[in-house]
Parts: structure tokens; sequence; C-alpha cells
């Protein structure tokens, strides 16, 4: 499953896409696509306009240049479906979790059936199904996520954008999440992008890697992980890909 | 999965030194009275107030009214103009925090109206209304509305940003998003102004009887003076604090039930 592939729709292109903040040259002329279904991961060196780019597919700022296009057509989150999983948390703390689960689907006027319907099956795959009536301060960290990830599946994004979503857990609780939304995903078959700075996680997770440069940032290099599932960290081919990339991050 | 609540034990000594205080206090209050330290002309003692408090459920003289006459036009002119400050201070600075023209339109007007003591309209409410009660409504309105107000702006301006992000990228609407994130986000804020505003209220409304009444506690103080009577100015002082205690309660219990998702 390779964007480039003809064989498989591309469901999110982006073309030419810039960011200028006065004379600084933050984004420079992005161009790739994600097939429907792909799991796109991002890695790039610290400071290398992540942010700013994840903003820009988000479409909470303006580009300055260039767009990104959801089947064919601009990228707008009041007509397609969108979802953004934030490094900190973004639970709303006077919503019990089912109801923030729920959060994305009632922006989105989903029928009340259809509503409680998708709730109790997306919150029994993610295990949130015992906490449903508590409050996020009483729930731990990894929870928290959870929500956020469950909320973001629940409206059976077009494009779900993920900036570093377990960067704060420990790195068992990790693998056991990063599973998780990989079975997710396959299951749902939406199309992710997942931003992230380890580029182990990145290995792990994704169909492909998209290597960032530097300032101003293009995509230097492309890596497709064309390993079986569930991946072993420790398999030699794994390391491998892992290496490479590592290489190809420090190499500017 | 919740927490254990933790008991905490009050120290013996925290129980013992409150009451000590207040002993005390009252003690030597009336024995300065009672061993003719200060005159009686200056000051009632304790025992006295307590008399007066007594007799004042039936005796109409020598103010013209029973104590829960007065008491009861203070509470309904306060919580008239309280209620009238909430229901238009509070949605007006929800506004003005999420709305740009809202807020350009009303902060100017507002910051210019604020800094005038409430008292200071009381010549003119007397001009318009008299010394019945809707004058002083009008001053408790506008002693009331100042915290709600500017409460409310705040706690839509703290709202975090993340959370306004996060509902954006759902493709959320500008009415979704006051609705769904910012007030919410701000209700530990506006309860916070409840509590102000209702201070204010009940501050100015004795300021308000003092200048401009017939009836009513701060009108009952007022009388002490003119009839010289201290225990009088302090039974009508007494009540104004008992009954501004009673209700800060009321709205704190309040409080703590309609927030229970949110922790302070």
């Amino acid at each position: 499953m390779v964007g480039n592939n003809p064989a498989v729709k591309n469901k999110i292109e982006v073309k030419d896409l810039t960011k200028r903040f006065g004379d600084l040259l933050v984004l420079d002329k992005i161009n790739f696509s994600v097939a429907e279904g792909e799991f796109l991961s991002i890695v790039g060196p610290t400071g290398c306009g992540k942010t700013t780019f994840l903003n820009l597919l988000s479409t909470l700022m303006p580009s300055s240049e260039g767009n990104i296009y959801i089947d064919g057509d601009v990228a707008d989150p009041t007509k397609h479906n969108l979802a953004f999983v934030f490094q900190e948390p973004t639970c709303l703390p006077w919503r019990t979790v089912r109801e923030n689960v729920a959060f994305g689907m009632e922006v989105k006027n989903v029928p009340e059936a259809v509503k409680e319907e998708r709730l109790d099956e997306i919150m029994d795959m993610v295990g949130l199904m015992d906490c449903a009536n508590l409050y996020p301060n009483q729930v731990s960290a990894s929870m928290v996520q959870r929500i956020a990830v469950a909320r973001a599946f629940s409206v059976n994004p077009d494009l779900l954008l993920m900036d570093e979503p377990y960067g704060q857990l420990d790195v068992k609780l990790r693998y056991y999440l990063e599973d998780e939304l990989v079975a997710l995903q396959n299951k749902l078959k939406s199309t992710v992008i997942f931003v992230t700075h380890n580029i182990e996680e990145a290995v792990y997770v994704a169909d492909r890697i998209l290597v960032l440069s530097n300032k101003p940032t293009n995509v230097r290099a492309e890596v497709v992980v064309d390993l079986p599932r569930p991946r072993n960290p420790m398999d030699p081919k794994f390391v491998e890909i892992r290496e490479h990339v590592t290489e190809l991050i420090r190499w500017w | 999965m919740s927490f254990a609540e933790v008991k905490i034990t009050k120290e013996p000594l925290m129980v013992i030194l409150p009451i000590l205080s207040i002993v005390a206090f009252f003690g030597i209050w009336q024995s300065l009275l009672s061993f003719g330290v200060v005159p009686s002309s200056l000051l009632a003692s304790p025992l006295q107030v307590l008399k007066l408090f007594i007799a004042k459920w039936t005796q109409v003289n020598p103010d013209g009214a029973l104590l829960t006459t007065h008491m009861w036009t203070s509470i309904q002119e306060a919580f008239t103009g309280y209620i009238l400050a909430l229901l238009v201070g509070i949605p007006l600075g929800l506004a003005m925090g999420w709305f740009p023209i809202v807020e350009g339109l009303a902060r100017p007007i507002f910051e210019l109206i604020r800094p005038i003591p409430p008292i200071a309209w009381i010549p003119l409410t007397i001009f318009w209304f008299g010394i019945g009660i809707p004058g002083k409504v009008f001053i408790i309105w506008i002693a009331g509305i100042v915290p709600c107000v500017i409460n409310s702006y705040v706690g839509v301006k703290m709202t975090n940003p993340v959370l306004i992000q996060m509902a954006r990228t759902y493709g959320a609407s500008n009415w979704q998003i006051f609705i769904k994130i910012c007030i919410p986000s701000a209700l530990p804020m506006v309860f916070g102004a409840l509590q102000i505003a209702l201070a204010y209220c009940w501050t100015n409304l004795v300021g308000a009887e003092l200048l401009a009444a017939d009836n009513g506690l701060g009108f009952m103080i007022t009388m002490g003076r003119r009839l010289a009577m201290p225990d009088m100015v302090l039974l009508g002082m007494a009540m104004v604090g008992l009954t501004g205690a009673v209700i800060g309660v009321i709205i704190d219990a309040v409080e703590k039930r309609l927030l229970a998702g949110i922790r302070r």
C-alpha cells in the first residue's frame, strides 16, 4: 500500500504546500500523497516545522501557497471528516469519558441512534467501557489519550492526524497503545498521518515513512516499511529500516 | 476507581481556639460596657443588642417596622437587583469574551461606567424612581453587573486554546465552540462571579438604604443613628452580616453540586 501506487486510490494529496512567516520560509513546497487506508508516519529533526506542518494539514492555519486535497477537494473541516489527536490531553474536564468520546460526533450532528451504537462499539474496542461514567481527572494518562483516539476514530475520519500522541507515556505502555492503534486503524481503514520524533515508533506503526529535512522543510526521503504485523523491534529487518531512517535524519 | 475520600481530623486545638476567640471577643465587649469603660451612648453591649433583637420581632416602634419587614425589604431588593445583574452581566461577559463584535461595542462603555461607584448613582435614581424599591434595585444591579461581566469575560478568554483547536478540527462552528467549549470552561469563573456579585450587591444595598429609604436594614441603621440608639445600629449591622453570610453559604453549596466534574 504505497501512495504512489496507481492501483490504490489516493485519498490525500498535498501539493506545493508552503508557509512563510514574514521572510522566514518554514515549509518549502511540500508534495506527497497518502493512499486510502494508509498509515503514514512523518519524522524529522527537531525544529523542522512539524507543528506548522500539522496546523496546515488540519487547516487550523492557512497556507501561504499550495493546498491539501481530500478526495480531490480542498480540505475543509466542515465538509470533510478530519480528526486530530494532540500531544497534550484534550479531554473536556466537564464531560464524562463517554461524553468526551461522543464530542466529535456531536459536533458533526450524527443522529442519536447511530451515535450511541458507534460509541458502544468504539468504547469497547479501546477498553473504555469500565470508566465510561468517570471524569477525565479520575482516569490515568494513558486512558486520557485513549479517549482522544476513540473520539478521533468515532467520526470515521477521512484523515486522522496524530501529533506524538504517546510522547509522554512510558515505553511499555506505548507499545501497548501502538498495537491498539494499529489494530483500530486496520479494522476501520482510516487514513492516518502520524507525526513523531521517535523513529522506532514510526517504524513500528507505519506503512510508509516520510523523512522531513531541516528548515526550510521539505520531504527529504520516503521509506516504505513492508514488514509483517505484529512487528518485532528486535527483528534484523526492523533494525535495518530504523537505522536507515536515523541516517536520513542525521544527513543534512 | 474513584478517589477515596481523605478524612482530615481536626486537631482539638483548632476546635478550641475559634470558640475561645469568639467568647473572648463578646466577653470583653460586654465587660467594657458593664464596667462603664465605654459610655452607653457610644456603643451598646451584646446583651442589649440581643434584647432588641428579640423585641423587634414583635415591636414596630421606634423605627416604624418589624425586623422581619426590614429584612424582607432588603432581601427583596438585593435579590431582584442581583438576579437582574446575573441575567444581563453573565451573557454579556461571555459574549464579550468570544465575539469580537460584542467586545468592540460593549467594552468601551463598560470600562467607562465600571469605575463609577454604584453609590454615586443614588441622586439620579432618586430623581428617576424616588426612594422606593426600584431605585435601590437599580443601584444593586449596577453594583452586581460589574463582577459578572468581568468574570465571565475572563473565563471565556482563559479557555484552553488546544480545546478550541480540537473542536475546530472536528469542524465545529464558532457558535458550537462558544456553547460547547467556552461556556462550560468559563463556568468556574462564572460561579466565582456569583459570590463576588452577591457581596457587591449586599454591601451596596445597605449603602443605598442608608441614603434613600423608608424601610430595610440600611434604613434601620440610619434610624438607629437618628434616634441615638447604638443597639439598633449594631442590630442592623449584625443582621446585614448574618444574612450575607447565610446567602454565601447557600451559593457555595449550589456551586459545589453543579461543578462536580471540574475540581478547582
